[in-house]
């Protein structure tokens, strides 16, 4: 057990103790190699369970959405987790008095199928070190950096810090320099028309519609989603690309000024389709806009979900300009 | 007839098999490996641990299927007939192959046959390729299945290091491998102790014997809560799983076409009710209805357990869920506390 | 290895006409349909096949299909009849058809009454709202002369939240008059014209207290009808294999294959609609 980790049972094992939260939402063991997953400890005998390292690799706000308000929950937080929690605390989802963050900044999530990759061997075990990945595979134990086997999202990580933790374990990290996402739109954007579009159906066009990116992600949170509606049916169902399209771009808009660049969709798809570079995209353009990033805090309202009178109005035909 | 097959013949094998089939092969698309159509540029993806991503029920149970074709006024109604070309699989994991023949028992048996499935059915070959060294998320060894199984193939090939030992399965396999070696005593020898050391590498997933009854006594037991609790509530589990079959028809308007689309028990809208009245409301229910199906209800339908133990479901579950430990904990939970008391 | 030529394909429709439509209910919420075939030859498999409590999958092509239960006896005419709650997209465009329009159908589909079984016995009949329809099937049924002599009493109990609402009003008038059987209708609330029973169908059951000797009782109803109706019955002394329910679920193939209407192990479009009390009891409690 690490430092950290103990550091994190011992809050959790408080936070319970003294009955200041009703469930403390973190990781537990894994059951298969690589795969620590989501865990809600309510009884303190259960944290034994609970582990911390880079293979943890959802985004533990999504769960925020599954507890009423007056559920008062615990919950582990890294940079982009804590940002999730503000944008949802922003959209009333939860509210903030009934929210107790550990935040931990965060070194990186680290991606499993790196690790396959990059040993080429099946994996039977790991340990996770600030410098390095002890891999355990069939033939032989690998030593791994760190660095090259996070998942893309985290190598831009702009954020790493909780910003707004009720409880911080550890050193704060260096911030992140924005270009990171901003540099990856661009060389996109400066694609041809015709090579953004060949890449975009390369990506969609794998998809086969089992929504993990969409039950992975925090902020799609809607009872029924578009995708399910249908009178009017909104999009294809199936893998016709004509649906498939549809859903990954109307997907990424309803993201817009809500997205926190988390990566948490592609780490969950099966097929391993880039989705991150459309909310990127819109991210860059909030900020371009309205100088808006996501999930700063937990007050400021997004721009596409709050209208005061004096919003911009350049768009407007004859509009004033603001 | 067992035969040997030097592994620096096997594309051209292949190559022969060509002339008269369309031959799918495990290769690299991207990230992962797929059955795609082997051509002379193909790269062979046969030594990985793990099995492919998307399941090959596929190439039967295409994921969006159109089953019928109307117009909308009229209300004429145009047939669609599969037509098929022949086929071979080459390189399907004993799991997927045993997974195809559960699938007969579902499309090709009974009253209502499905005609799309039997013609894939009618012009397809298997040729599978036994697991050597299966990986930490197959579990075939308890599921009835194993990782030299032949249920569902017309040939097995087993590894031997520089050649393979092909076991010809099916008559309709024979012509196939004319002209190769006919395998020594000693190499049916090796590939036996191959197959054996494969199966005893896998460690035992849960105890199967008895299961079926322990799931149906804690049908009603919050257990089921417990093991759903981080569970997303996404498709990857079912669609990618090789003995699923649940789908959806719907008309696509645009097209005048009724489509047959892969479902999946774990949405909420699966079981939706136009009333809104929802029998499955909780992630709760769902789980317990995935796995009740696989592990119980399939044996009332078919006699047969329904899942093979290709860990597709363990390996890509966005939550890190694994099958054989929540079996196992249900399967507990009858023993040590229903059971008990 | 499977090998079957040329099947059937399953998820065919056979084309149909709509012969007649009218609203059954006052607010337009219940609209009947009677349907004609387009070919003989599948007229003539249908009627082959048919019994009452099975149901069809209605096809409006370019919305979809419905799953509905067929309202009509086999003698009443070469029709099928079906009466369609306005609920969703396919129902609404059910409600929209006019005589003359065409339309799919699929069916008969299911197990039906178990009529060999029910031989000889007294027959009580327990409906609740639109789910009347397939009860209405049976004893239309049972009301002809070759079938009437196969059982003993009939008896029918028909509720509905308010008289408006009341399906095949014209022809339940008639069953009043008939020495043949026993009619016992009922509303929730009470209204000026009405002068039969007033109340839910659980009391109204108590009230009647249909004897258990040599008896089925079929009940279809809400579910909130038959949670209680069928408590009120184990009461009055039937047992669980004597009493029948009609079950509902969301359905797309309606043949059993396509995994959506199970309930444990049993599919309600094959194995049901129709379970006894006693076969349910033996299910998980899935519904």
């Amino acid at each position: 057990m690490t430092e950290l980790e103990k550091n994190i049972r011992t809050e959790a094992e408080r936070l319970l103790r003294e009955g200041l939260v009703d469930v403390v939402v973190a990781f537990r063991k894994e059951d298969a190699p690589l795969r620590p997953q989501p865990a809600f400890f309510t009884r303190v005998e259960d944290l034994e369970n609970l582990v911390y390292d880079g293979l943890c690799a959802n985004n533990l706000a999504n769960y925020l959405t599954r507890f009423p308000d007056e559920t008062r929950v615990g919950m582990l937080v890294r940079g982009c987790e804590n940002r999730s929690v503000n944008a949802l605390v922003v959209e009333k989802q939860h509210s903030r008095e009934n929210l107790t963050l550990i935040g931990i900044p965060c070194t990186g999530i680290i991606d499993w199928r790196k690790v396959v990759e990059h040993t080429g061997e099946d994996i039977l075990g790991y340990e996770d070190r600030a410098d390095a990945l002890t891999v355990r595979a069939r033939h032989q134990t690998y030593q791994l950096p760190r660095q090259e086997l996070l998942h893309p999202s985290c190598q831009r990580c702009i954020h790493p810090n909780p910003l707004s933790a009720d409880i911080l374990l550890g050193e704060p990290l260096p911030e992140g320099d924005p270009a990171f996402i901003r540099e990856r739109v661009e060389s996109f954007e400066a694609l041809t028309r015709a090579e953004r579009s060949a890449y975009f159906k390369l990506e969609a066009e794998r998809c086969i519609r089992c929504y993990a990116c969409r039950e992975a992600c925090p902020m799609c949170y809607c009872e029924e989603c578009f995708v399910d509606h249908n009178s009017p049916r909104w999009t294809e169902s199936g893998t016709s690309p004509a649906g498939t399209h549809a859903w990954h771009i109307i997907r990424a808009f309803h993201q817009t000024g809500r997205c926190t660049s988390c990566g948490a969709c592609e780490r969950a798809c099966p097929m391993d389709i880039q989705m991150t570079y459309l909310t990127d995209k819109l991210g860059k353009d909030m900020w371009d806009t309205y100088q808006f990033e996501t999930g700063l805090d937990h007050k400021t309202q997004p721009p596409f979900a709050a209208f005061t009178l004096d919003d911009k109005k350049h768009f407007q035909a004859g509009g004033a300009q603001s | 007839m067992k035969y040997i097959l030097p592994k620096h013949e096997l594309t051209l094998l292949l190559e022969r098999w060509s002339a008269g089939h369309a031959v799918l092969a495990p290769q690299k698309a991207g990230a992962y490996t797929e059955f795609l159509p082997f051509g002379a540029q193909s790269e062979l993806c046969l030594e990985e641990p793990h099995n492919t991503r998307y399941p090959p029920k596929a190439l039967f149970f295409p994921q969006s299927e159109a089953i019928l074709k109307y117009k909308r006024n009229t209300g004429q109604l145009e047939n669609i007939e599969v037509k098929p070309e022949k086929r071979i699989i080459f390189g399907i994991r004993p799991c997927d192959a045993k997974a195809v023949a559960l699938l007969d028992t579902v499309f090709a048996e009974g009253e209502n046959q499905d005609p799309f499935w039997l013609a894939r059915r009618a012009e397809t070959l298997l040729i599978g390729l036994g697991c050597h060294e299966p990986c930490a998320t197959c579990f075939c060894t308890s599921a009835d299945s194993g990782p030299f199984n032949t249920e569902g193939l017309d040939a097995l090939l087993t590894d031997l290091g520089s050649e393979y030992l092909v076991e010809l399965l099916s008559e309709r396999a024979a012509g196939l491998f004319d002209g190769l070696a006919h395998a020594s005593p000693a190499q049916q020898k090796s590939a036996q102790t191959a197959q054996t050391a494969a199966e005893h590498a896998m460690p035992k997933a849960f105890e199967l014997e008895g299961l079926k009854d322990k799931l149906d006594r804690v049908f009603d037991e919050e257990i089921w809560a417990q093991l759903a609790q981080s569970c997303l509530g996404c498709g990857v589990c079912t669609f990618l799983c090789p003995t699923c079959f649940c789908f959806d028809l719907v008309d696509e308007t645009q097209r005048d076409t009724r489509v047959r689309n892969w479902d999946t028990c774990m949405y909420r809208v699966y079981s939706l009710e136009a009333s809104a009245h929802n029998p499955r409301p909780t992630r709760k229910e769902r789980t317990r209805q995935r796995l009740m199906h696989k592990y119980s209800y399939w044996w009332d339908h078919a006699g047969k357990l329904g899942c093979t133990g290709c860990g597709r479901c363990v390996r890509y579950c966005p939550v890190g869920l694994d099958i054989r430990a929540m079996i196992r904990k249900a399967g507990a939970y009858e023993s040590e506390v229903l059971h008990a008391n | 290895m499977p090998t079957n030529p040329s099947p059937r394909n399953p998820y065919q429709p056979t084309p149909m006409r709509v012969l007649r439509a009218y609203y059954e209910s006052t607010d337009r919420s219940l609209k009947t349909l009677e349907l004609s075939f387009e070919n003989q030859v599948d007229r003539v498999a249908f009627f082959q096949k048919f019994n009452p409590g099975q149901f069809c999958q209605l096809s409006v092509f370019g919305k979809g299909e419905s799953p509905l239960g067929v309202a009509s006896a086999a003698w009443e005419g070469d029709f099928v009849r079906f009466t369609i709650q306005r609920m969703g997209s396919v129902t609404k465009a059910l409600h929209n058809l006019k005589p003359g329009d065409t339309l799919g159908m699929r069916g008969p589909l299911g197990n039906g009454f178990p009529l060999a079984d029910w031989k000889g016995k007294n027959l009580v009949i327990i409906g609740g709202g639109c789910a009347f329809s397939t009860l209405y099937a049976l004893t239309k049924h049972v009301q002809h002369p070759k079938n009437r002599q196969d059982f003993a009493q009939l008896v029918v109990i028909y509720g509905a939240r308010s008289s408006g609402l009341c399906m095949y009003k014209h022809d339940i008038q008639s069953w009043y008059k008939r020495d043949d059987m026993e009619v016992h209708q009922a509303i929730d609330v009470p209204e000026e014209t009405w002068d039969h029973h007033v109340g839910y169908v659980p009391d109204v059951v108590k009230q009647i207290a249909p004897s258990p000797v040599n008896a089925v009782a079929i009940v279809c109803g809400p579910p909130i009808m038959t949670k209680f109706t069928l408590p009120a019955l184990v009461s009055l002394g039937f047992p669980p294999e004597a009493i029948y329910t009609s079950l509902e679920k969301r359905m797309k193939c309606g043949i059993g294959k396509c995994g959506r209407c199970n309930i444990g192990s049993k599919f309600i479009c094959k194995d049901g609609p129709v379970f006894s009390l006693a076969e349910l009891n033996a299910l998980p409690a899935d519904i």
